[in-house]
């Protein structure tokens, strides 16, 4: 396997040290033309935003996407030692991701990503991610990087540039795979509303979170296996349509999505409303309240689950179990 | 009567804008630091995981209705970072807790701020006030250096402290243009008449990090004054004279510190924006490695997001330019105890490098 030419810190370091013009963040110089060159892609943050996508595309230009297994406690051990203490806990989890994949692939696939719709932002952690990940756990590791501003390109520029600069793939290649991509992507969030529409009959519990905490197998896999034993029904929040969101004054644009989305909640379908925080989580700590004090007044139970490195399995399934029932209880009092 | 507005803290520069309120037709409410009454205030009603400039805000703004303050003003900001929301969610807890005191955002809604039509100024004493305002500011961050430079060479330790206290208070009650500039003038002379130790080569080390935590000496529990009695002369980055520039695009006289400039010297480090002042931090302790300072302090409050999220890269900064950075985040839990002892040991640890000539000895002429 031939090795990637992708600008080394080195070369960064000396070009900063001539002069600011030279600093220039050049185009990565990936060599012309290597085929199956193999990409790790952490199994954390825009994996889950952009479900299905980022397989396809690299596979479509002729290279090995190797996707970093789910996270368990294990991945989280990994990164402790050289992760940044306050971070949050999926941050911490993506460190692990990442130092997982060192060794095992040519280059770490890394997204800096500013705003995933259009006039919205993220959280700040996102943007600092790329450069916070080469300085700091995959030092002098070969990056791919990528920056993902919808406010000043749409997506399918973004992957195009990603494509022909960085990857050397020739345009016609490059067209297609990002219209695969696309389209897998889009597939997979058709499946998702399908699997949701089929499994959710009647009253359910609607599941909140970020995109990579809901599916991350540490984070909460263990809630989901609790509901199905209970045997409520749980709806996950989707963010399928986050192309098109509402108007609204949270700017970052998962938590306008949940605001909508906790706005149109009726009490007829929605038996109660479980919000999946994680330890020191800025944007949670936040919006929480908010969230509460919309399903106040829609008369949807609510509860905060704050998930940490620690969190045990019992203490969750008693907060839940102690949820469920608190609500049946209510029910049946009140037909009584 | 007028009423009153209460503003929220900048840390001196609460001064000058106090000034400007003043010329906007309301009585201004306002403190440099604050209180520990409020502090308390503020953790018990906030929620627990918030940050803690938010805490301090919402305890200022309690404390200001407990005094009876019928309106209070807070500043928006549309960066990625919590900043954004404090607004909002210090409108709805007040709300929540049944507390009067009415919240105005600094936001355009249509042509004018809601609290210039709530309060509907005079055009003319009102930019008048604004332009007061702005050579106070200027005042202020002469204050503010000369304090740094004096106080770390000061005989006789907390001189320089009372002067600054002192001469903050004067300009307070200053209320004309002309008189603030004459004032200014003689800044420079009086920090001159205290006895300094010319021959005293302090360690000189930059305060970078959050913009509530570098100005708030309750939150930073006096983190300048610790450095300063311990003979370190500080550079605090955040010179609101600076920032006005940097963000307007108004030159105030800082050439250096536009935020073009910033983003170019933080380039090969950090690529974009990340939000609150986390690229200014990276620039500046590129800047300062440069300039050949001993070490660079970083404050934070405990998770915040953008300063939290570049702490590698200033590691890697640390290490590549030979410059040391302490990280310090503070909670509602920091004693000044902790700070003191951290600090003292990291002071330790640049005299030794001073010592051992690992520190670049280059251009220490300082004005
Ligand atoms: S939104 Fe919260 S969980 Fe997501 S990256 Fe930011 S701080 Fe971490």
């Amino acid at each position: 396997m031939k090795k990637i030419g992708i600008i080394s810190l080195s070369d960064r370091k000396s070009g900063f040290q001539t002069g600011h013009a030279s600093t220039r963040r050049k185009t990565n110089i990936l060599l012309k033309g290597p085929k199956n060159v193999k990409i790790g892609i952490p199994r954390a943050f825009y994996y889950h935003s952009y479900p299905g996508l980022w397989e396809c595309f690299f596979r479509r230009l002729g290279h090995e996407p190797v996707v970093s297994p789910p996270s368990t406690q294990a991945t989280l051990h990994k990164a402790s030692a050289q992760t940044e203490t306050e971070g949050c806990l999926p941050q911490k989890l993506f460190d692990g991701h990442v130092l997982s994949l060192i060794g095992k692939v040519d280059a770490v696939f890394v997204a800096r990503i500013i705003s995933i719709v259009k006039k919205y932002n993220c959280c700040p952690r996102f943007g600092a991610l790329l450069d916070a990940t080469r300085a700091g756990i995959a030092r002098g590791v070969p990056l791919i990087p990528i920056e993902i501003n919808e406010t000043v390109a749409p997506l399918s520029k973004t992957l195009m540039k990603l494509a022909r600069t960085t990857l050397g793939a020739d345009t016609k290649t490059a067209k297609l795979a990002v219209k695969e991509a696309i389209e897998a992507m889009a597939q997979h969030h058709r499946e998702e509303a399908r699997r949701q529409r089929e499994q959710t009959p009647g009253k359910r519990y609607l599941l909140l979170g970020h995109p990579y905490t809901l599916h991350d197998h540490f984070i909460a896999d263990p809630m989901i296996k609790k509901m199905a034993q209970l045997q409520v029904p749980v709806e996950l929040m989707s963010f399928a349509g986050s192309r098109h969101i509402k108007p609204g004054d949270i700017l970052w644009c998962v938590f306008n999505q949940m605001y909508h989305k906790l706005h149109e909640l009726d009490t007829q379908t929605y038996a109660g409303v479980i919000q999946i925080s994680t330890f020191n989580c800025g944007a949670d700590s936040m919006m929480a309240d908010r969230f509460r004090r919309v399903c106040r007044q829609k008369g949807v139970p609510y509860m905060l689950l704050m998930m940490d490195e620690h969190t045990g399995k019992a203490g969750l399934d008693t907060r839940l179990e102690a949820f469920v029932d608190s609500l049946s209880w209510q029910k049946t009092g009140k037909a009584s | 009567m007028k009423e009153r507005l209460a503003i929220p803290n900048l840390g001196n520069y609460t001064v000058a804008l106090a000034a400007m309120v003043d010329g906007m037709g309301a009585e201004p409410w306002w403190s440099t630091y604050t209180h520990d009454h409020a502090m308390s205030l503020g953790i018990a009603a906030a929620p627990e995981s918030v940050c803690l400039p938010f805490k301090a805000h919402l305890g200022h703004f309690l404390e200001a209705d407990e005094a009876g303050v019928e309106n209070a003003m807070m500043v928006n900001s549309i960066g990625a970072c919590r900043l954004n929301y404090y607004r909002g969610m210090l409108d709805d807890t007040l709300k929540d807790m049944g507390r009067k005191i009415r919240l105005f955002g600094l936001g355009f809604d249509g042509f004018k701020p809601p609290v210039f039509r709530y309060f509907d100024p005079p055009i003319i004493p009102l930019l008048r006030a604004v332009f007061l305002g702005i050579e106070k500011i200027r005042t202020i961050d002469t204050i503010e250096i000369q304090t740094a430079f004096t106080r770390a060479r000061e005989l006789n330790t907390g001189e320089t402290s009372l002067l600054t206290e002192h001469c903050l208070s004067e300009l307070c009650g200053i209320d004309t243009k002309k008189r603030v500039q004459v004032f200014h003038k003689t800044v420079r002379e009086r920090f001159k008449a205290i006895a300094i130790d010319k021959n005293r080569d302090p360690l000189r080390v930059g305060l970078i990090g959050e913009v509530s935590l570098l100005r708030d000496r309750q939150l930073n529990r006096n983190l300048e004054q610790i450095l300063g009695h311990r003979g370190v002369e500080t550079k605090n980055f955040f010179l609101l004279g600076g920032e006005i520039g940097n963000n307007f695009g108004i030159s105030m006289g800082y050439k250096q510190q536009t935020a073009r400039q910033l983003a170019l010297v933080a380039r090969p480090y950090l690529g974009c924006e990340v939000g609150g002042h986390a690229r200014d931090s990276v620039a500046h302790t590129i800047h300062c490695a440069r300039e050949g300072f001993d070490a660079m302090v970083h404050v934070c409050p405990t998770g915040c997001m953008p300063e939290v999220s570049i702490r590698p890269i200033l590691r890697k900064v640390s290490e590549d330019m030979n410059i040391p950075v302490l990280e310090l985040s503070f909670d509602e839990h920091t004693c000044a105890l902790g700070v003191i002892t951290r600090v003292e040991a990291f002071l330790d640890i640049l005299q030794n490098r001073r010592r051992k000539g690992l520190t670049k000895a280059k251009s220490r002429g300082t004005s």
